[in-house]
């Protein structure tokens, strides 16, 4: 009896224990360590242990690394936004039309999703290359190439919102999936109309869904390093890329550590600005679990 | 009548928006998938069909060792993090009290941590204060990370309708927890395992971003196919992006069917109202 106490008592501390350290150890200490690296310097490929704000200074007079923050600032914004007008309808569809078949389009928006951003990107360059499918067709027709999706930050945001307007689908998906449709029903018994049912109703139940769906598509955006590179030109340097650089070619792993710790307040700033405006209990959050 | 018109547009405006995002979601896959294929690589309208490239691709040896590096990162890094994310859930279902909520954060911040800082963030701690050099293992570990909150969440959504009266049952009548654990919960939630390992698997096989900054000289597909993506994109390059694909179609196909014809349902799972 005495032994079995011991282990339904200590089944919880273990199930929660064993994952908690896993992320401390292997997610929140090197968090940690970057943001104490950043308060660092680099010398001559050496790390110099003397505490400064020198990086800090660097990146917020020098020139190119504000420009490179604002641009991707607006990069992420405009492609999180063109996301989720597109996720909404699609979204939409396979719920009132999939019928059994709706896991099956949920999973077929899954499968670009999980083919790895490398091979993504090498698929992109297939549709928007000098060499690509676009272009091909344009030139088979006689027409001239189109220059604005070659090595532009409109190419750049083509492939961010391919990369991720998988993942913006899925979530608001699944946000419509538990959201109780006989309230639209109501709505309308009550003598709204479809679109005010939509406006009052559906939009705001759905909105918690809908500001996750932003922040899983803003934050990778902003730290984007692969898609400029290989899709954005010249003028295309986004910060996530900038900071990849820090840490390969020019060696300033400290200045890196800064941009990085950059980049996580600015998620978090962005995160926390959203959820503020939210109040979950409109939203029809219904805590985790039993729903 | 008016009412009608307007259903009715709304009904193909939303179809004709889901046929479009599939066709640009799909359509450079099917470009490349051709292009694969075919000896007129760069404009294969008709096709002149080839296998060519694949040999190509399945001859090289540093492809090959290659893929066994991504295969043992998958591996590791999906069964570490499902573990650890089938732990976790159960225990945050039953177990976490008032604590839910601050663990629950805890579980799910990697998703809002970009992947190149989690990356850039263990290379940091692993190369400055460990001082240990890059290799498979840290890369499995730092995946792990990122495909734990993924892990969780997938497992979440299918067992927060599980019933824990079964378990309970099963206690009263003198089961222990752990046979309980393995003779009524895990026959039940194994397909939430399941998918969740497929789903981490395929994330960590095909990760950049992360397993880039940690894996030291240990090459894997996607590290080999960013250095030859840097000299421009090859025909080898589609035939590698095909053959992931084709694998990850299938290995999600496998899960569809699994789920579709009932094999891995859950039990006692009350019929839920229709959505919409």
């Amino acid at each position: 009896m005495t032994r079995r106490n011991f282990a339904s008592r200590a089944a919880g501390p273990l199930l929660l224990g064993v994952p908690t350290l896993f992320l401390l150890a292997l997610f929140v200490v090197p968090l940690a360590s970057m943001v104490v690296l950043s308060f660092w310097r680099t010398e001559n490929y050496h790390i110099v242990q003397d505490w400064n704000l020198g990086n800090y200074i660097t990146l917020a007079t020098g020139g190119p690394y504000v420009t490179f923050l604002i641009r991707s600032l607006v990069m992420a914004t405009v492609v999180s936004v063109i996301s989720i007008v597109i996720a909404w309808p699609v979204s939409y569809a396979i719920i009132l039309y999939g019928g059994r078949y709706r896991l099956l389009f949920t999973l077929a928006f899954a499968v670009p999703f999980l083919t790895g951003e490398v091979l993504r990107v090498i698929a992109l360059q297939g549709l928007l290359g000098p060499l690509g499918l676009i272009n091909g067709v344009l030139m088979a027709l006689g027409a001239a190439p189109l220059r604005f999706i070659m090595y532009t930050n409109i190419a750049s945001a083509i492939g961010l919102v391919y990369l991720y307007l998988p993942i913006v689908v899925t979530v608001i998906y699944l946000s419509l999936l538990n959201f109780d449709a006989r309230l639209i029903d109501a709505a309308k018994i009550f003598g709204a109309s479809p679109l005010r049912a939509f406006f009052e109703v559906t939009w705001p139940l759905n909105l918690f869904g809908t500001l996750i769906g932003f922040a899983l598509c803003f934050i990778p955006c902003l730290s984007a390093t692969l898609a400029p590179r290989f899709l954005g030109g010249p003028n295309g340097t986004l910060y996530g890329m900038a900071m990849a650089q820090q840490f390969g070619e020019s060696g300033t792993w400290a200045l890196g550590a800064a941009m990085g710790v950059v980049l996580f307040l600015t998620s978090i700033l962005a995160v926390l600005a959203i959820g503020m405006r939210v109040n979950l209990r409109r939203t029809g959050f219904t805590g985790f679990g039993r729903g | 009548m008016r009412g009608r018109l307007a259903k009715a547009a709304t009904r193909y405006a939303l179809l004709a928006t889901l046929a479009l995002s599939y066709l640009f979601l799909y359509l450079p896959i099917l470009h490349i998938g051709l292009a694969a294929f075919a000896k007129n690589a760069n404009f294969p309208y008709p096709p002149r069909w080839t296998l060519d490239t694949f040999g190509r691709l399945f001859g090289n040896s540093l492809y090959q060792g290659a893929f066994l590096n991504s295969l043992m990162l998958g591996i590791g890094a999906g069964a570490l993090s499902t573990l650890l994310a089938a732990a976790a859930t159960l225990g945050l279902i039953r177990h976490a009290g008032r604590r839910t909520g601050l663990l629950l954060t805890l579980f799910v911040a990697p998703l809002f941590v970009a992947e190149v800082l989690v990356g850039i963030a263990s290379l940091i701690f692993n190369g400055l204060f460990l001082e240990l050099q890059g290799n498979l293992v840290s890369a499995i570990l730092a995946n792990a990370v990122h495909c734990f909150s993924y892990a969780l969440l997938i497992m979440a959504t299918q067992l927060y309708r599980y019933d824990w009266r079964l378990d309970d049952a099963a206690m009263v009548f003198g089961a222990s927890p752990l046979r309980t654990f393995f003779e009524v919960t895990l026959p039940l939630i194994w397909p939430g395992l399941l998918g969740a390992f497929i789903v981490t698997f395929i994330m960590a096989f095909n990760n950049l971003e992360i397993s880039f900054y940690l894996l030291g000289a240990t090459p894997t597909l996607p590290s080999v196919a960013w250095g030859a993506l840097r000299y421009g994109v090859k025909p080898e390059l589609y035939a590698l992006a095909t053959a992931v694909n084709l694998v990850v179609v299938l290995g999600l196909g496998i899960m569809f069917v699994l789920m579709f014809t009932g094999k891995a349902t859950f039990g006692h799972r009350p019929e839920r109202e229709r959505a919409v």
